[in-house]
């Protein structure tokens, strides 16, 4: 009897669970994740990377689908917490049986999410933080598009140098002390190293910092008059709006979530024209066709949430379609991972660069377009195209 | 016999019930908790998991909160210390889990120290803003220290095992953490009936009545403090466990305020409570996505959209309601649903 009782415990303790074929995938529709930002502060991004992903999933339905396969999106709030993130995951992948990954939520967030990820072998494009963490190791199931920050104030560095502030220029780098700011000033320090520039300053703050005034008195004293600004959409802002109150003659470069209308609302006031460098397209034909195609299936409102996100995750679930449309009928996630590794050149329309995941990093979209801000317009020009830095 | 609070002997003033009905229902709850993850998914085990976490992390502070009075909302911070340092041991020392457990636990209690000596002179909102500021050096700390906490980028857990047993797969990780959780609320179940636990509690009373009757209020303040943080480290180590990933990130200043919130909601001092208030406040969101799946597709996608601004409402309305119409908290309800059943059809 005690024996019985010990085998069932050591059963009850060790048997995992009887996995049929792969989750998500029914005769009639395909199961996608969606782990997001839909609450707090940081909700446009999530709503706006939601809205990519709906646009997507109705492009490819009313195209008949998949293989004839629906794409249904399951979404999840994580608020912009990491352990939310994983409990999120967790939920759709034990409850709801997603069949794969497309919204990824922040950094810190897919870092917690791919544990999980790389257990369940769940076929990922994150498109939203191409984190050097997320592809450094290389984990089979994820795919990343984009650029890094630092490739991103590489180029930006770069284009100042060579043509905003050629003589007497004095850089300086004020960034935030996690991770994200750790790779604003990375991309800030191969630049000072590579074309031997005047390093003035450089300068770290808490996340959720308002006040700037003392950094930017600083940043005067030590005569910067070219910034890398690593602030973030009321961070920015605030930042310039101390340089400008101190009537400051600065060249700024800007992080690329600087280029989202309601971060663009904040920081035109204080008139500095200053540039940035994205992965993504922000204002041409391609833009504009994406608009008119969301009109569409999207409500006026939502059409009003469109931003870089929302082109990144309709980007990221194309590219996955475009992989699990190469599986046939016989839909697995081993044979998606194996898919999306083959892709090459494929055409976003000039959203971004054309993604090839056939690299040792499953990695694409890194070429970087450089944008400026008419301040006074609210709108941006290309300086320079997509370019690989 | 069993005669309500007469007791006939020392041993029945210290012993953990005298009832065999409780004994009864205690045991029952053990053998469910252990069936569970015969019909539970995985999904359920990780929220069950979750919630003894929680029900660590929480009686940890009822202790010092509910039980000495002392309050604190720097409970993040000893959280974050329990799971960075089960991390690293792990990850960069290549220490077993049999070490690195109990070390999380004893790091957090030392390092509270620190916060528990400003405690000897403060009290009420002073020290709750000295513990805040603690919280803050925490965070502060592990991103600078970029050298032994890998700083902003956070540390990845490996596979731990414990005996042979990869604890890193969601039943493994279930069963450790009830020992666990069952191995604290006996230790403090325990603490709370010695010579110690009764200090504790003279000193939440009146302090300086405490100490005029012999309680040695460095002592037992500072002990206070370190049982405490140990077992919010303990907590913290469990988590990073669970997630298997760990960065500053996770241990948001949020996390001090919703563990107030349990210990307030389950009733502050009991330990009793603190287990219902941590299983509540964790279980609220899927009761939540139940009632709301109930009504449609429709709610339930609107719930699953917006689940933390639900989320919060709930807990706020929650909070406010018990603390107007039962301040004992989910104990006292549940006391008075005894009481009322035990006295049945005499009850008034």
């Amino acid at each position: 009897m005690r024996k019985i009782a010990a085998a069932g415990f050591a059963a009850c303790l060790f048997a995992g669970p009887v996995l049929a074929a792969d989750p998500g995938v029914t005769d009639t529709e395909i199961k996608i994740g969606d782990v997001n930002i839909l609450t707090g502060p940081a909700s446009f991004i999530g709503r706006a990377v939601s809205i990519g992903s709906k646009i997507a999933a109705a492009e490819i339905n009313a195209a008949g689908g998949i293989n004839g396969r629906k794409i249904v999106i399951a979404t999840e709030d994580d608020g912009y917490v990491p352990s939310r993130s994983f409990q999120a995951l967790k939920k759709l992948v034990e409850s709801d049986g997603i069949f794969a990954l497309s919204g990824t939520s922040g950094s810190a967030n897919i870092l917690a999410m791919l544990p999980l990820i790389e257990e369940n072998k769940l076929p990922t494009v994150v498109t939203t933080t191409p984190n050097e963490l997320v592809y450094t190791p290389v984990r089979p199931s994820v795919f990343t598009i984009g650029a890094t920050y630092q490739d991103s104030f590489y180029a930006q560095v770069k284009y100042i140098h060579e043509n905003v502030r050629q003589q007497n220029a004095v850089y300086g780098v004020i960034r935030q002390d996690d991770e994200f700011g750790a790779a604003v000033e990375g991309g800030y320090d191969k630049a000072v190293k590579e074309f031997k520039l005047k390093d003035g300053l450089r300068l770290r703050f808490k996340r959720g910092q308002t006040n700037f005034s003392a950094e930017v008195l600083q940043l005067r004293a030590a005569g910067v008059n070219a910034l890398v600004n690593g602030g973030i959409i009321a961070g920015a802002a605030n930042i310039l709006s101390e340089a400008r109150k101190l009537n400051m003659d600065l060249a700024v470069a800007s992080v690329w979530s600087e280029d989202m209308p309601p971060s663009v609302k904040l920081s035109q006031p204080a008139g500095y024209p200053y540039i940035l460098a994205d992965y993504v397209a922000l204002n041409d034909a391609a833009t504009d066709t994406y608009v008119e195609k969301a009109k569409k299936y999207l409500s006026a409102d939502e059409v009003g949430g469109i931003n870089r996100y929302s082109y990144l995750s309709y980007v990221g679930l194309k590219v996955m379609a475009k992989a699990m449309e190469a599986c046939g009928k016989e839909l697995t996630r081993a044979c998606t991972v194996s898919e999306l590794r083959k892709i090459k050149n494929f055409d976003t329309s000039g959203l971004t660069a054309p993604i090839s995941f056939d690299n040792e990093q499953q990695l694409s979209g890194r070429e970087l377009k450089i944008y400026q801000l008419d301040p006074k317009a609210g709108t941006f020009k290309a300086l320079v195209d997509f370019k690989r830095y | 016999m069993r005669t309500g609070h007469f007791k006939e002997s020392y041993g029945e003033l210290v012993a953990l019930t005298d009832s065999s009905v409780t004994r009864a229902w205690v045991g029952l709850l053990v053998v469910a908790l252990l069936l569970l993850p015969l019909v539970a998914g995985n999904y359920g085990l990780s929220l069950a998991t979750a919630a003894m976490i929680t029900v660590v992390g929480a009686v940890g502070l009822n202790l010092l909160t509910g039980m000495t009075g002392l309050i604190s909302v720097g409970q993040s911070g000893f959280l974050a210390i329990g799971a960075y340092t089960n991390a690293l041991l792990l990850a960069d020392y290549k220490w077993p889990l049999l070490a690195s457990l109990p070390a999380s636990g004893i790091v957090a209690g030392v390092l509270s120290l620190l916060v528990g000596v400003p405690s000897l002179r403060l009290k009420g909102l002073y020290l709750a803003i000295t513990t805040l500021a603690f919280a803050f050096i925490v965070n502060h700390v592990i991103l600078y220290a970029e050298g032994l906490t890998h700083g902003p980028n956070g540390v990845f857990l490996p596979n731990a095992s414990l005996l042979g047993i990869d604890v890193s797969r969601d039943r493994p990780l279930y069963f450790l953490v009830l020992a666990v959780t069952i191995l604290v609320v006996l230790a403090v179940l325990n603490i709370k009936r010695t010579r110690i636990g009764r200090a504790f509690l003279a000193i939440r009373d009146h302090d300086i009545a405490a100490r005029v009757m012999g309680v040695d209020l460095v002592r037992y303040k500072l002990l206070a403090f370190v049982i405490s943080s140990f077992l919010v480290g303990i907590a913290g180590a469990l988590l990073s466990l669970q997630i298997r990933f760990v960065n500053v990130d996770v241990f948001g200043l949020i996390l001090s305020i919703e563990a107030l919130a349990v210990i307030i909601l389950g009733g502050l001092g009991s330990t009793a409570g603190a287990i219902l208030g941590a299983v509540f406040l964790s279980m609220l969101p899927e009761l939540i996505r139940i009632a709301f799946s109930t009504f449609g597709s429709t709610q339930s996608v609107t719930y699953t959209t917006y689940v933390y601004e639900i989320r919060g409402i709930a807990y706020g309305v929650v909070i406010v309601v018990f603390l107007r119409f039962k301040p004992d908290g989910l104990i006292g309800l549940w006391r008075d649903v005894r009481r009322y059943w035990t006295n049945w059809p005499l009850a008034y």
